[in-house]
């Protein structure tokens, strides 16, 4: 791909209700936050690219009415929407629209409003004939999967909590995050409410209201327009079968995310993860998905994630820090959620990610997951 | 600070979905409380629900396979949150056991019901069967839950 | 710039009611694009996919699709929008070197529900959902603006749409002399029946491939837009939206918008009128042959209407004595041509 490069990032402040702001002026929040931080106005914008979860709201075509919060009017726009990795893959969108020579400026804005409609309903419309009448949400998919990881890799209840504290302490110095307490020990996470066996409350990833942008620029505009562009290293997507009971033993093989990191990696020149990563903001749904990932994503050998959480190679000061931000378990609109991951990449680049700035970071990680097991991995380095 | 405007509307829809060749053979199939996946001729694996295609090889399905309802608890939970049921927009309480069981002869495993609901009683590796509805329509509702084989 | 061919093409429908199930019948367009393209699926590098969730009924709704479109372990991007805005964005993934072979699909079926509730939920629900506002009353209340001042409006709609419906071949559209369509029931005033494309069911597929304008017909340029949601936004007689995006796609294919010249208008027209916005927002005057198959006043489906009119315009290229020709396409999504896009394709070599 030709170069492109993320000059600038915008978050809103996410929470469980933002009653206080429309759709439209949720997008417009994050997508202003955005342009300036990329210093421009919004008649640089050349395109616009939305994320959002349609059924979630109960929208059908949704960039139609909010397009204008996105400064999208009298411009390019079109909606991506790919379950749980749609934030990401319209970041790589966007790249690829920036990249294509037909726009300098590409603006891609993801958003949801969970308090504007019903998430379960939008969950519960799957295969109509196979699993519909069973569907259990996310939720329902990510136990089962994890039932297998724990009787296979030996992975504790205590390890999992240990990754939803070190979210909600990194989470604390996040302003834009939902959910955030300084002070989380491991017994607030197991003593938080079980959901479904073996994940509590403090163990799943909240639904918040939310919407993240970021500005993408060609090459020539990116050397112009900033300092110290994130550049765009590498961006993988793959696929997978659309069943659940298709894939084998997702938590512990998910091939879709190892294939489109090793592959991004490959691209990016990277061969140790762990060393020469300066920071990951991975999407993890769910605790033991972070844990599932630091194998899947090379940080460790198999089985050794939890000791990788118990020693604090991903804490905010580890060698590895793995979502400063908080990650998706401190906030989760699902249409912004992927766009906060790369925006967090790219902030932490970019030398803006604030009191969870990961200092000297000049390479970064960012991932998306889907609910079938779908991928996206980025990566985001100082230099072309 | 003024009270907050909010719209409310509710939202009634429905589609009729089309099931396609071989959901229908597998429907009418399990009407008579008859398993059948269809079975890549490259890889060789036995795929439940019966579909198209197979996304690893993109080659065609056609070969029927017998497939048992006894088979092996690969994953399970326990659902405590109340969840919706997306057919009829009614609320199941929980708690409810949920399962992948892989069927003898298929390859894929398959998402259902537990008729235990103790995560002290069970384990990857348990022997599940189906345990069908009195009335069958051809729906996988036909198959009630699935229970521990002694 | 690289070139990129359009290798081949694929297409189901438009029929009033396909029997088969979703991945069924986007499995027939996609077999027939690959074979048209003379490839296997091992040769796609990436696949867009074109869906809208509430009309499929189905969250994600190309997971229906990810198996028979090929998109197991590859990149697949889905747009929820018309077919022909994937098309633009695979041109992109092309023209950025990330992908030399890009699959675009598209697919919709109007049969499963009723399509007119479902657009309702596209309108801003604060202000218009609440008034029971849908496209088609969108469209009906830009017709309105447009016959006001023109009392020769509803007898011209009427007499395009029996010749759009006469050169159709799909089976879908009656057939209907235009004082039928003058007396068939109004549907949104003055917009009557008979003037209304009928809603069916389809999939289209086209392979896009970097390579040389040797191999067939080429996408030389690609643009879209949107405009405001609100109608009282917008001066509903001019389609501003598609103007700009025209103005875009003559730019990407180099080509002067104010004297571009096209053999061939593929207009996507759910109404009569909207062929006469099409032609002054482009402005293609006499010398272009438009829609000779009936576009979708013959069957249409949305979603896949304006990948459609690709699917036409190349196929048109390819008879005989058109090579070197050049067509301009069109699609458009949303109240009263909302989004626009904009596709021009050049004849082979
Ligand atoms: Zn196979």
């Amino acid at each position: 791909m030709r170069p492109v490069a993320i000059i600038g990032t915008g978050q809103t402040n996410h929470a469980r209700c933002r009653d206080d702001v429309s759709q439209p002026e949720l997008v417009r929040e994050a997508a202003s936050r955005a342009l300036d931080d990329a210093g421009l106005q919004p008649a640089d914008v050349d395109a616009v690219i939305l994320s959002n979860m349609e059924l979630f709201e109960g929208r059908a075509l949704p960039e139609l009415w909010v397009g204008e919060g996105a400064f999208a009017n009298g411009k390019p726009c079109m909606k991506i929407a790919t379950g749980g990795t749609s934030g990401t893959s319209s970041c790589i969108a966007g790249f690829h629209q920036a990249a294509s020579g037909l726009f300098d400026i590409v603006l891609v804005v993801g958003f949801e409003k969970h308090s504007e409609g019903h998430t379960q309903t939008g969950m519960a419309l799957t295969d109509p004939f196979w699993d519909r009448a069973v569907a259990s949400g996310a939720l329902g998919n990510f136990a089962l999967s994890i039932s297998q990881y724990m009787a296979e890799r030996g992975v504790s209840e205590e390890q999992a909590a240990r990754v939803a504290v070190k979210s909600r302490r990194n989470a604390a110095r996040n302003p834009h995050a939902h959910l955030s307490d300084a002070n989380a020990t491991i017994e607030d996470v197991l003593n938080s409410r079980l959901l479904a066996y073996p994940i509590h409350l403090m163990d799943m990833c909240p639904q918040s209201d939310g919407a993240a942008a970021i500005v993408v620029a060609s090459g020539d505009k990116a050397r112009k327009l900033s300092a110290k562009p994130a550049w765009v290293k590498a961006a993988a997507t793959r696929h997978e079968q659309p069943y659940i009971g298709d894939i084998e033993q997702r938590l512990l093989t998910m091939r879709t995310l190892r294939d489109a990191s090793r592959s991004a990696y490959a691209t990016a020149g990277i061969t140790e993860p762990l060393k020469q990563l300066d920071l990951a903001e991975i999407y993890e749904p769910v605790t033991y998905a972070e844990l599932a990932w630091y194998e899947i994503l090379g940080f460790c050998a198999e089985g050794e994630a939890g000791h990788l959480i118990e020693a604090g190679v991903t804490g905010i000061d580890g060698e590895l820090p793995v979502n400063p931000s908080g990650g998706v378990l401190s906030a989760n609109p699902v249409g912004a959620t992927g766009v906060i991951r790369v925006a967090e990449a790219a902030a932490q680049i970019l030398g803006r990610a604030g009191a969870h700035q990961i200092e000297g970071a000049k390479t970064a990680l960012a991932t998306g997951y889907g609910v079938y097991a779908w991928a996206d991995a980025v990566i985001l380095g100082s230099a072309v | 600070m003024s009270e907050r405007v909010s719209v409310p509307i509710e939202m009634v829809q429905s589609w009729r979905y089309s099931s396609g060749d071989s959901m229908e053979r597998f429907s009418n199939g399990i009407r008579h409380k008859r398993i059948e996946a269809v079975k890549c001729g490259n890889c060789q694996r036995r795929y439940l629900p019966p579909r198209p295609v197979c996304g690893n090889c993109h080659l065609s399905l056609t070969e029927w396979v017998p497939v048992s309802d006894v088979g092996t608890l690969e994953a399970w939970t326990v659902v405590y949150l109340p969840f919706l049921d997306g057919r009829t927009g009614e609320l199941r309480d929980g708690p409810y056991g949920m399962g992948l069981i892989r069927l003898d002869g298929s390859d894929t495993t398959l998402n259902h019901f537990l008729n235990q609901n103790d995560p002290a009683k069970l384990a990857v590796g348990m022997r599940m069967r189906i345990v069908w509805r009195d009335e069958l329509h051809g729906a996988m509702d036909d198959i009630l839950h699935f229970e521990e084989v002694s | 710039m690289r070139t990129i061919r359009i290798a081949g093409v694929g297409e189901t429908g438009p029929v009033q009611q396909d029997r088969r199930s979703i991945p069924e019948m986007v499995l027939g367009a996609v077999d027939l694009a690959l074979a048209d393209a003379q490839i296997g699926h091992g040769e796609i590098d990436s696949v867009v996919t074109a869906s809208v969730d509430l009309f499929d009924g189905l969250t994600a709704s190309n997971i229906a699709v990810t198996e028979v479109v090929g998109a197991v372990m590859k990149p697949e991007a889905r747009i929820a929008g018309d077919g022909l805005a994937a098309t633009v964005h695979g041109a992109c993934q092309i023209w950025a070197h990330a992908y030399d072979t890009v699959l675009v699909v598209a697919h919709a079926k109007t049969s499963m529900a009723a399509n007119g509730k479902l657009t309702q939920w596209a309108m801003d629900p604060i202000h218009l959902q609440p008034l029971g506002v849908n496209f088609s009353a969108a469209a009906g209340l830009q017709a309105n603006v447009l016959a006001q001042h023109d009392r020769h409006a509803e007898k011209r709609w009427a007499r395009l749409s029996c010749e759009r419906r006469a050169a159709g071949t799909s089976g879908m559209a009656k057939k209907l002399s235009q004082s039928e369509i003058l007396a068939s029931e109004i549907t949104t005033s003055p917009l009557r029946n008979g003037m209304c494309a009928p809603l069916g069911d389809g999939a289209c597929a086209v392979v896009l491939q970097a390579g040389s304008n040797a191999g067939g017909p080429v996408l030389s340029g690609v643009g879209h837009d949107l405009e405001a949601h609100g109608l009282g936004d917008r001066n509903l007689v001019h389609w501003a939206g598609l103007t700009r995006a025209f103005d875009r796609a003559c730019r990407v294919a180099n080509l002067p918008p104010a004297d571009a010249r096209f053999d061939l208008a593929e207009p996507s027209c759910f109404y009569p009128h909207e062929e006469e916005l099409f032609l002054r927002a482009t402005g293609i005057d006499g010398g272009t042959v438009i829609s000779p198959d009936g576009g979708l006043m013959a069957g249409c489906v949305p979603v896949v209407a304006g990948m459609s009119r690709l699917v036409a315009a190349f196929k048109w290229l390819r008879q005989t004595g058109n090579a070197g020709k050049r067509a301009l396409v069109h699609g458009h999504w949303g109240p009263a041509g909302q989004a626009q896009a904009v596709a021009i394709v050049d004849g082979g070599l």
